[in-house]
């Protein structure tokens, strides 16, 4: 077996990956491999096994079980991100592991700076010459002296893709490599991703722009659910297969999806052409009470920005918002007073005060009703606290519990309970349930509804197919910024949305 | 039991053992008069770390209160000299100077996103220079120190029966604020303001009006600091109260309000200031060299923070733990 992979076209082996963390199986069985000069993307929706994959190769986690083989050498389980490195592994991230304040030539050779035999102090002239001579050589527009700081995203990620090639790394991942560069930049990419492969350099691509992955792939190996669904030789990629393998639900089951119905009565929301320069253009909706409305899309399409100026966090440039059929400037003061409750996105950096009791974060979105000329009422505030504890059955049901403390699905279920205790009119939410355990999403899930059915409006933003699908009386689609679709008649399922969010809107489907 | 209050039991039991110490050690420190002085040193460091454990809770720092003092305390006394306007008019003015400097500190900090220690520190050269320039000298330029001969304002350094003053003031002062910090929706702005600004934003808190009013706050503590010092000295310095900081941090730290925000409260650091009036006190009873007593408070303040992390961590492994049982017993649940 060894000499299959040594001398043979085989780079990266992987044979029966298995990994679960606490609980559920998050990697079942995984056989997956990348050959040498391969572009091979990885493909699958949010919580398929991309993530875990990537960090069992570049030694972040350790697997449970398996077999990994690289170049030739078995890889024993638990391996250090340092000797995947030494052996040719590179992650390519965007700008994170780079440092600002140093050079362009100071970040490709950090930790192995080239250096004068006496005295060993750095060669800060060879260092340079080489660093320019390898960014000539693949004609990148840098110069080695240039500061990180002065550079784009884009130069960044070249910056990362020379250190790399300094390390002599044979196999690049690239984890959602475009996310946030302009379509030009983009192609700038492309071609020094083909230009990698015409040396002999493999590069695994995560993506979850189908396009991208058409073009650029020479492989596609898709994930689902911990498990592999697929891998398609380049000749056999067809969009819609892909997508189809990814949600994978055979096609009449697919066809299942929920019926979209426009809900009459009481408009709650209604947005006029509300624009903000670079994040969105020109979006307008209507929102009736008792309506779950799903946005769609990719990330970085602009829904959380467009929500965001909605609640009166960010401004916005031109438009206008109805709230309750009266003209509506945003502030989160008056949404809070007006009925409008928002969880955001990002859990630990937005939503709770993790060194500060449960009570406390339920009391401080309520503080209006809890206080009496100044003075914040304790008794209430408990009773606050209780009932919101009871009423989303938080566990441990301590009050006095530092929310930090809590497992990610009781503190997103603080979070939603400090607005399911108030009189709520509108609720907007933002990817409520990333990282929650399957328990707690479902108990999510019967809380939302159960709102929408008591009379509350509600935008649910989600980039989780399933839980779009299954929640939103109607789906909106945004695509850089502008909304490029409106389900609200007939069945759609994840499929359908996820061809929206890509741009690929009818063209594909039979 | 709470951490804060195990803390403070354990701070207290540790007083309470020192004390017994130096009461066996030297016949001096069982006296109602040592035992008072310390409440004094005390309570003088006192009333400005209760000013600094607020901008701590907000997860700021405030490097010019000992600068503040200083400005304060030259601005009152010199003033009252010349002015001879009444000193329970003249008080509030004083305390004025704080409101001004903390609105500056505040105004930067939260206007041009700037770091609260940088501000802060830089404040505190510009204070201490104003001190200077604002010291009475005479005809050969040396600074005259004038003394104060106003009954009111030497009253602030006295004593009422064998308590002083300021002991009274700083109890008052804890109390109040303490009040304030547990009970009022502004007080609960604080908090979170510290633990988390962005989730505090989402909540409708205005973080800005937050940061600039613990600001103000420290500031207004400093200003009470300095006419109770002076009071006591009867005259000021243009170097009073500068390297107070350090004490005022050991206080707060030892009182339980850590550096990351979020946590924290006024009892704790009323007993740190108490706990560290004590120690010095006794290394002056011991008749050890007083050039000891910095040494031991950088060192306790290096000690505390070290206890302070190691119990976090134990405190998160059980968190762990408990979660991970917790999510057991719920699957056995689901499974039956």
């Amino acid at each position: 077996m060894e000499t299959k992979t040594a001398a043979g076209r085989v780079l990266l082996d992987c044979r029966g990956i298995s990994k679960s963390y606490t609980g559920p199986q998050v990697l079942d069985e995984v056989d997956f491999s990348v050959d040498r000069g391969e572009i091979h993307a990885l493909v699958g929706e949010n919580g398929a096994g991309k993530s875990t994959l990537i960090k069992i190769v570049t030694g972040v986690t350790d697997r449970d079980s398996g077999e990994l083989e690289f170049d030739g050498t078995a890889i024993p389980r638990s391996h250090s991100k340092k000797a995947a490195q030494e052996l040719g592994i590179a992650v390519i991230y965007q700008e994170l592991s780079l440092i600002p304040g140093m050079t362009v030539a100071q970040n490709i050779y950090l930790t192995k700076e080239p250096r004068f035999r006496a005295l060993r102090l750095i060669d800060l002239r060879r260092m340079n010459d080489d660093a320019q001579a390898l960014i000539d050589r693949y004609g990148f527009p840098l110069k080695a002296a240039d500061l990180i700081d002065r550079l784009s995203i884009a130069q960044r990620q070249t910056v990362e893709i020379l250190k790399a090639l300094s390390d002599r790394a044979s196999l690049m991942i690239m984890d959602e490599p475009t996310s946030s560069l302009t379509s030009a930049e983009a192609t700038r990419l492309f071609d020094i991703i083909r230009k990698l492969k015409a040396e002999g350099i493999s590069v695994l691509y995560i993506s979850h722009r189908m396009e991208e992955v058409f073009d650029l792939s020479d492989r596609v190996t898709v994930l689902r659910d911990g498990r592999k669904v697929a891998t398609l030789e380049k000749v056999k990629i067809d969009p819609a297969e892909i997508i189809r393998l990814m949600i994978g639900r055979d096609l009449g089951e697919s066809d299942r999806g929920r019926r979209m119905t426009r809900k009459a009565g009481e408009v709650v929301l209604d947005v006029r052409s509300l624009s903000s320069p670079g994040l969105f253009r020109d979006i307008s909706f209507e929102l009736h009470r008792g309506e779950i409305l799903g946005f769609g899309g990719l990330v970085g399409s602009g829904r959380t920005e467009l929500v965001r100026a909605i609640y009166g966090i960010d401004a916005y440039d031109s438009g206008s918002i109805r709230y309750l059929g009266k003209d509506y400037r945003p502030s989160v003061r008056a949404s809070i007073a007006g009925g409008i409750g928002f969880v955001p996105e990002e859990r630990r950096l937005q939503g709770i005060l993790a060194p500060i009791s449960v009570t406390r974060n339920i009391g401080v979105a309520n503080l209006d009703v809890l206080t009496k000329a100044g003075m914040v009422s304790g008794r209430r505030e408990l009773q606050f606290a209780r009932r919101g504890i009871a009423l989303m059955n938080v566990k441990p049901d301590l009050p006095d519990m530092p929310v930090g403390s809590l497992s990610g699905g009781n503190q997103q279920k603080v979070v939603l309970g400090k607005w399911l205790i108030r009189d709520l009119r509108l609720l907007i939410i933002d990817e409520p349930t990333v990282g929650i355990d399957i328990g707690a999403k479902e108990e999510i899930y019967a809380h939302i509804e159960h709102l929408a059915a008591q009379g509350v409006a509600v935008i649910l933003v989600s980039s989780d197919l399933p839980e779009l699908t299954r929640l939103a009386d109607r789906i909106i689609v945004l695509r850089k910024g502008r909304i490029v679709k409106e389900f609200d008649e007939g069945v759609v399922s994840e499929e359908d949305v996820l061809l929206a969010s890509s741009g690929i809107v009818e063209g594909a489907r039979r | 039991m709470s951490l804060a209050a195990l803390r403070r039991l354990i701070l207290i039991g540790l007083m309470l053992a020192i004390g017994a110490a130096l009461a066996t050690a030297h016949h001096v420190f069982l006296t109602m008069g040592n035992l008072m002085t310390i409440l004094q040193q005390g309570s003088l460091t006192g009333i400005l770390a209760i000013g600094f454990t607020l901008v701590m809770i907000t997860a700021g720092i405030d490097m010019s209160i000992g600068a503040v003092v200083a400005v304060t305390s030259m601005v009152a006394v010199n003033f009252l000299s010349y002015t001879k306007i009444p000193v329970l008019l003249f008080l509030p003015l004083s305390l004025f100077v704080g409101v001004v400097v903390g609105s500056l500190n505040g105004f930067f900090i939260t206007r041009f996103k700037l770091p609260e220690f940088i501000v802060t520190l830089a404040m505190r050269g510009i204070l201490s220079g104003l001190a200077l320039m604002i010291a009475v000298r005479d005809s050969t330029g040396f600074i005259q120190n004038v003394y104060i001969q106003d009954p009111t304002y030497l009253w602030f350094g006295g004593q009422a029966g064998p308590v002083y003053i300021v002991t009274i003031a700083f109890l008052v002062l804890a109390f109040f604020t303490q009040l304030f910090l547990k009970r009022t929706r502004a007080g609960t702005n604080i908090y979170a303001t510290g633990a988390n600004p962005a989730a505090a934003r989402l909540s409708g808190i205005n973080t800005t009006r937050t940061i600039v009013g613990v600001y103000i706050f420290s500031g207004v503590c400093a200003s009470l600091a300095a006419v109770f010092i002076s009071s006591q000295m009867m005259t000021a310095m243009p170097d009073l109260g500068i390297g107070t900081e350090m004490d005022v941090i050991a206080a707060v730290v030892i009182g339980g309000t850590p550096f990351t925000g979020g946590v924290g409260d006024v009892w704790g650091t009323v007993i740190g200031a108490v706990f560290l009036a004590l120690l010095k006190n006794g290394i002056t009873v011991l008749g050890i060299s007083p050039w000891i007593q910095p040494i031991v408070v950088g060192g306790i303040i290096v000690l505390t923070v070290i206890a302070d992390v190691w119990y976090k961590g134990l405190a998160e492994a059980a968190a762990a733990r408990g979660a991970r049982r917790a999510r057991d017993a719920a699957a056995d649940g689901a499974a039956a």
